[in-house]
């Protein structure tokens, strides 16, 4: 098999999700150590509400949440702007080469409901905690902010309340088990349409390609942190669509069904990028710390709720909305919906809930060393509770087993 | 992840389009369990997250998955008892 071959290969199959998380824990180490910001999107998703209601007219010059999110500019000219244009790149290049992409439409009306409201309690959820599962967990918790350990272990309490909600009969799917016979037709079409997977993969290439010419036109432009920032979000969106990385899979599906494969992945790319992001602090790019008040822990019981209901978080939408899955445009809208709310209640909640609250720096508060001992410590208690979720889970599971018996 | 084996041909199916994760995971152990050991049953997913699922949860709940089919938008997975 010639070269060309083999790589075609690699794009057009999916890619194994651990070494995948592991991967993305590496880049957003090297991100922030190059841009000075952090991997998160849904403080992008928030200015973009902003904008919308200035489009509308509405004056937000004094709305004490968009003060914080910094207004300034625009998409293209916005560190996280531009990356997440690339992550969109990535995954839409990821979707056509997999020859993934196809309208679906929601199964049923209950579907549609649980994507819009789930996506808006998830995207105020999100905002209320200074982060969804990046900026709050996955990228949040190894810049040693004790606000992402709030959001974190509020988020598994309010994914385990989604989970109960979800499968509560009203919610449960319809779709009946079929009995085939031999003359039963086949659903789905099997007779792949050579062309078509074809043309997907060449709009594939041309979409990742046109991406990285525009990145390198913006770092020989002058441009150095937006051209890395494009380039960094498309190896992002790249990674999470092929290796379809699905951050609420992670603490739901330990309740659902037992599997905490994609649970431990996370906490395993934290403790990789948690020593790499300690460096680049050492060296002196200062740390995002949020602060650690009551908006953390009920943000994060709220985003956990919401992202189970809604079936996806703000980085999960992203991939399977290019795919052309209908459900999660209606959560992404949803959490612009949810996002820009918050924004318009938080002059009446921040004082209480967040802003006379202090933001506490492991770093600082337990020493350099101390900090980093007390994050791998928090880092192996997370683990320890995964594994002790997936032990109650499979305990519960044999005494059902035994009962049927 | 894809077998390289042929689809067998399945005795039911689920067909899950449109419908989201965690459901066609959910669903698909719940029919296994009703299902007979010479059973076959293939599952039709349009969510390709559901090739993060729905093989680790057969195997891990003690099933057997005989066949999974990427090549199209809808992945067909064919497991058994």
């Amino acid at each position: 098999m010639n070269f060309l071959e083999e790589l075609k290969k690699h794009l057009v199959s999916f890619w194994l999700p651990v070494p995948a998380v592991i991967a993305l824990g590496v880049l957003s180490v090297y991100y922030f150590g190059i841009t000075g910001t952090y991997w998160a999107v849904t403080g992008e998703f928030t200015r973009w509400g902003g904008h919308a209601l200035e489009f509308a007219g509405v004056d937000i010059s004094d709305w004490g949440y968009f003060k914080i999110m910094n207004m300034n500019g625009n998409i293209f000219t916005r560190i996280d702007g531009v990356m997440i244009i690339g992550m969109f790149g990535g995954v839409i290049a990821a979707a056509f080469w997999g020859n993934n992409v196809k309208w679906r439409m929601p199964a049923s009306k209950i579907r549609i409901y649980q994507a819009l409201i789930g996506g808006i309690i998830a995207g105020f959820g999100a905002r209320l905690g200074m982060g969804c599962n990046l900026a709050s967990l996955f990228t949040g918790i190894p810049q040693f902010t004790l606000h992402a350990w709030f959001f974190t272990f509020a988020m598994i309490a309010g994914v385990y309340l989604g989970v109960k909600v979800t499968q509560l009969p009203f919610f449960r799917s319809k779709v009946k088990l079929e009995k085939l016979s031999c003359s039963t037709p086949t659903k789905i079409d099997t007779d792949v349409d050579a062309n078509k997977v074809k043309r997907f993969f060449t709009i594939g290439t041309f979409v990742f390609i046109g991406m990285i010419v525009w990145a390198i036109y913006l770092i020989i432009s002058g441009h150095q942190k937006l051209g890395m920032a494009m380039l960094f979000g498309g190896a992002f969106g790249l990674i999470i669509a092929k290796a379809q990385i699905c951050f609420t899979s992670a603490f739901r599906d330990i309740f659902t069904t037992g599997r905490s494969q994609m649970a431990r992945a996370i906490v395993l790319g934290m403790l990789v990028s948690s020593i790499g992001i300690y460096s680049y602090i050492m060296i002196g790019v200062p740390p995002k710390i949020m602060w650690a008040g009551p908006n953390a822990i009920i943000g994060g019981a709220l985003f956990g709720f919401g992202i189970v209901v809604a079936g996806a978080c703000e980085c999960g939408w992203m991939y399977r909305a290019v795919e052309g899955q209908i459900h999660f445009w209606i959560v992404g809208v949803g959490n612009v919906i949810g996002s820009t709310l918050l924004a318009f209640v938080w002059d009446d909640i921040s004082g209480p809930l967040a802003t006379s609250w202090p933001k506490i720096n492991l770093l600082e508060s337990f020493g350099n060393y101390g900090g980093l001992l007390m994050n791998y410590v928090l880092l192996a208690l997370l683990f320890l509770v995964v594994l002790k979720l997936e032990k109650n889970y499979l305990k519960k599971l044999k005494g059902k087993t035994d009962n049927a018996k | 992840m894809q077998n390289n084996t042929k689809a067998p041909t399945p005795t039911h199916r689920l067909d899950m389009h449109g419908e989201p994760c965690p459901y066609p995971a959910i669903k698909t152990l719940e029919a296994l369990r009703s299902l007979n050991d010479d059973d076959i049953l293939e599952i039709i997913s349009d969510c390709p997250q559901s090739i993060n699922n729905i093989p680790i949860d057969v195997r891990n709940h003690g099933f057997k998955v005989l066949h999974i089919d990427t090549s199209t938008p809808s992945v067909r997975y064919f497991v058994k008892r």
